[in-house]
């Protein structure tokens, strides 16, 4: 337990003054801005965004379907010889409502389904589904 | 030799009347874009001075450092749909904002810019009484502001106008009152003491060597006409949305936002005129006028700081400051003014 | 002269007016500049949590709790996860106990740096936000080094935290603890160091204590009226017992004491995460019992209620299992929801800016309010 003290009392000018000063000393240092369509940022190693698929590893046990807290995942029917998927049931992702909490990668007994660096998903297609082979493709090979 | 007479000359095959209307038109129509380029420069360095101080980096797209992006801005603002508050008080919500940028571009007029090397002075009018002039319009800007927060029909803007005559009413009588003092010191050397010409050259120090208590109400008094951070009691954002102009968009706001902008500016360049020494400096002869930039710049660096570190006061904690502080202050200054007039007057 | 009650001006601040924090609204009666009463009406934000909570699976609804104080998210985590594990009967170890607190107290920073930007700004300063965003951005740096994600980090899971803390991070914490002490004494300087900051704070908007008790009001608001209640001391949770800190207290209850309280709490803050940095053991940072396969297999049964110390106030939740893998019911104690209830009895005849810098001092997250 210890009591804060307010602050003493000044003569009134100097305290405004040493505020000026404080505020601009600040003007000698550099900026933080990073300048971001030229300049990325240095993205901390486990920064994770868009969520991609191996739709060879995909077993279709919709474990991701269910975990997923804002039923963002639903599971699509692809025509696809994959002998580990025997229903062809492989989940798209509803960007538009993904809270990127990784709870899918977590739970994918397979690991099939991961998230990845990539973050500029901006897009013109007035959706944010990513059809499940749409997860399988790089960022810039989705037809936005 | 100024402006005017060249241009005068220059026009002297019209004849005098002619010459003369032309002459003034076209100073008019130059000290126009001077007011205009000036703001936009001072917006810009403010917009950086306030990235800087904040360790942004402030506007760096539009042109070579951003130096365009206030003329995107402008032209934006122009190209904005005016959108007019139905129950408004016509007329008076139209002019309001005229009536602000107006008398801030007449009051430029009236100052005593010193030389500037061939040209000469920028000043447009020439009078005996230019001290009078010139607070005469600097209180007209007040009353477009109110007339904004009345007119437009709005709780906010009806409550900013009613803060912005309390405080002008708080404020302008110390400003006048350390400008009083200033014209009695004056009255000991020149004849004409009311002109802000003969008000510099008479002077042997700087009027704010002598009386820096005029000085501190004075500067005080300017920052509260401009009505920035500590003093934007009209406006205050955070309290009033934006205060009296809080129903205005397009170019209608911008004029109020270079109203402010202007105010400081032209906050900045009487307080070096009449406490500085003006356009006085060494190498005086060509260089008045950059010598009245320099010190206007250095005032105008202040108040950004001012503007940038102080929040805002509350509106009758201000009234109080200004009639039971910054009157008195003003008062004691114009006692210290009159011994010092003696004493120079023996 | 005093003007009849039917002669007042009523005036809506909010839910868009720049100094309401999110989407407060208050209805205020004016009487020229002085508010003569006033009403918040709240629920601008509701998005129904409590309610989703009962459709998803227990470690599901971390990300629901994120999004309530989403400027402070580790310490609902904190929150929710004590009663969770309590009533999914699940033990967390020594390590992640410790890695729980360091992200909490770090999380507290965060939040108390949103705010002491934002009451400036509610003052009419422009500069104190961009600093304290400055030092917030690197505690999400941090965030996004342990958990990936910046502000709704979903870090931590019922029976330990995602991923184990990296040597990376710790190096990143330490550097964050040795220099966040010089800025944020620029920060309190930039503000307490003015005359005028003072002249708006000092006296204005007192809270005694009695009226704070009868509100339920907690946090550092109750400590700033002079109630030495912390559930940090009062009721451990983690390993807050063998950390060193103090709590913050004053006996003034007005604007000025809560701003210092809460200054003053970042310091101490920063006290545990250095002492937790040092001391965090070696151990598992998961419970096999819960394993990630078994995440939408845990089972509760019963009724728990645990409450923490956010960086607003007392968080409590309460979760009812009915024995199925999701949660019967979910109920929320939001600290921030008392704290804006004694509004209107701090801003009665005070002047506008008063009741602007009273209700910017309630630190107040709508995310949490309305849930
Ligand atoms: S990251 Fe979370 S929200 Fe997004 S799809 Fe996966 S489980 Fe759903
Ligand atoms: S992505 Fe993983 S969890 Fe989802 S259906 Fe395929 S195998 Fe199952």
């Amino acid at each position: 337990m210890i009591e804060v003290k307010e602050p003493k009392k000044k003569i009134p000018v100097v305290g405004l003054i040493s505020g000026m000063l404080t505020v601009s000393k600040y003007i000698f240092k550099k900026p933080v801005t990073v300048q971001y369509p030229e300049q990325k940022p240095e993205l901390p190693d486990r920064f994770r965004f868009r969520i991609f698929l191996k739709l060879d590893d995909c077993v279709g046990c919709t474990l991701c379907e269910q975990v997923c807290p804002n039923h963002s995942i639903n599971m699509q029917k692809v025509d696809r010889e994959n002998p580990r998927n025997k229903r062809k049931i492989y989940p798209d992702v509803n960007f538009g409502t993904c809270t990127v909490c990784r709870n899918c990668q977590e739970i994918c007994p397979t690991e099939a389904i991961y998230l990845d660096k990539e973050f500029e998903t901006a897009r013109t297609r007035n959706s944010f589904t990513y059809s499940p082979e749409e997860l399988a493709l790089k960022e810039n090979e989705v037809i936005k | 030799m100024n402006i005017l007479l060249r241009l005068q000359e220059l026009f002297s095959p019209l004849g005098h009347l002619a010459s003369y209307i032309l002459a003034y038109i076209f100073e008019s129509l130059f000290l126009v874009i001077f007011v205009t380029i000036s703001l936009i420069v001072m917006i810009y360095v403010f917009r950086k001075y306030m990235a800087r101080v904040q360790q942004r980096i402030g506007p760096n797209r539009v042109g070579k450092f951003g130096l365009l992006q206030l003329i995107a801005d402008a032209l934006k603002l122009v190209g904005k749909e005016n959108i007019l508050p139905k129950n408004r008080d016509d007329l008076p919500y139209k002019l309001a904002p005229a009536m602000v940028f107006v008398s801030l571009v007449l009051a430029f007029t009236i100052l005593p810019y010193g030389d500037f090397f061939y040209l000469g002075s920028f000043t447009v009018t020439h009078s005996e009484v230019t001290i009078i002039l010139l607070f005469g319009i600097i209180a007209i800007m007040p009353i477009g502001e109110v007339l904004a927060g009345i007119s437009s029909a709005n709780k906010y803007a009806l409550l900013g106008a009613l803060r912005a005559v309390a405080k002008d009413v708080s404020f302008e009588i110390p400003m006048m009152l350390s400008v009083l003092a200033i014209v009695m010191m004056a009255s000991a050397r020149t004849p004409s003491s009311l002109s802000l010409e003969s008000i510099i050259s008479s002077e042997f120090l700087p009027y704010g060597i002598l009386e820096p208590i005029g000085l501190f109400v004075f500067f005080i008094s300017m920052v509260a006409r401009a009505s920035y951070t500590p003093f934007d009691l009209g406006e205050s954002d955070s309290e009033l949305v934006s205060g009296h102009s809080t129903e205005y968009s397009g170019m209608r706001f911008g004029m109020f936002y270079m109203g402010m902008f202007g105010s400081i500016f032209l906050g900045s360049l009487i307080v070096s005129i009449l406490y500085l020494g003006g356009p006085s400096g060494p190498l005086e002869s060509s260089l008045g006028f950059i010598w009245l930039i320099i010190k206007a710049a250095i005032l105008v660096l202040i108040s950004f700081t001012v503007w940038l570190s102080m929040p805002r006061i509350r509106i009758d904690k201000f009234i109080n400051f200004g009639w039971k502080y910054l009157i008195p202050i003003a008062m004691i200054n114009l006692i210290l003014a009159g011994i010092i007039t003696l004493g120079w007057g023996l | 002269m005093v003007m009849p009650s039917s002669d007042w001006v009523e005036l809506n601040f909010g839910p868009q007016h720049p100094s309401m924090h999110g989407v407060l609204r208050l209805k205020a009666k004016l009487d020229g500049e002085i508010v003569k009463e006033i009403e918040p009406v709240i629920g601008y934000l509701h998005r129904n949590a409590e309610k989703i909570c009962e459709m998803t699976y227990f470690n599901d609804n971390l990300i629901y709790f994120d999004r309530m104080d989403y400027v402070g998210a580790m310490n609902m985590e904190v929150g929710y996860l004590e009663a969770a594990e309590k009533l999914l009967d699940i033990s967390i170890s020594e390590r992640v106990k410790w890695i729980r607190v360091i992200m909490a107290e770090l999380s507290r920073i965060a939040a108390h740096l949103v705010w002491a930007g934002a009451y400036g700004l509610d003052l009419g300063m422009l500069t104190p936000f961009f600093h304290c965003f400055i030092e917030r951005e690197k505690i999400l740096t941090i965030f996004t080094e342990v958990s990936g994600s910046r502000q709704e980090v979903n870090y931590m899971c019922v029976g330990g935290v995602y991923q184990d803390i990296t040597e990376k991070a710790i190096n990143e914490i330490e550097d964050f603890v040795r220099e966040f002490p010089k800025r944020l004494k620029d920060i309190f300087n930039m503000l307490m160091k003015n005359d005028i900051f003072l002249s708006r704070t000092k006296g204005i908007g007192i809270l005694d204590k009695e009226t704070a008790i009868s509100y339920g009001v907690t946090g550092p608001m109750l400590r700033a009226s002079g109630v030495e209640y912390d559930v940090r001391k009062a009721e451990p949770y983690l390993v807050y017992d063998q950390v060193n800190f103090d709590i913050p207290v004053s006996y003034k209850g007005d604007n000025l004491a809560r701003v210092l309280v809460r200054f003053e709490e970042m310091r101490q803050s920063l006290k545990i995460v250095e002492q937790a940095v040092k001391k965090i053991p070696d151990g598992p940072y998961f419970n096999p019992k819960a394993k990630k396969s078994l995440m939408i297999r845990m089972r509760g049964e019963g009724d728990v209620y645990a409450r923490t110390e956010s960086s607003k106030g007392e968080f409590g939740v309460y979760i009812v299992g009915d024995g199925g893998v999701k949660p019967y019911r979910v109920r929320v104690r939001s600290p921030t929801l008392r704290n804006l209830s004694v509004l209107p009895e701090l801003a009665k005849d005070v002047m506008i800016a008063d009741m602007i810098a009273i209700s910017g001092t309630l630190d107040l997250v709508f995310g949490e309010i309305d849930r």
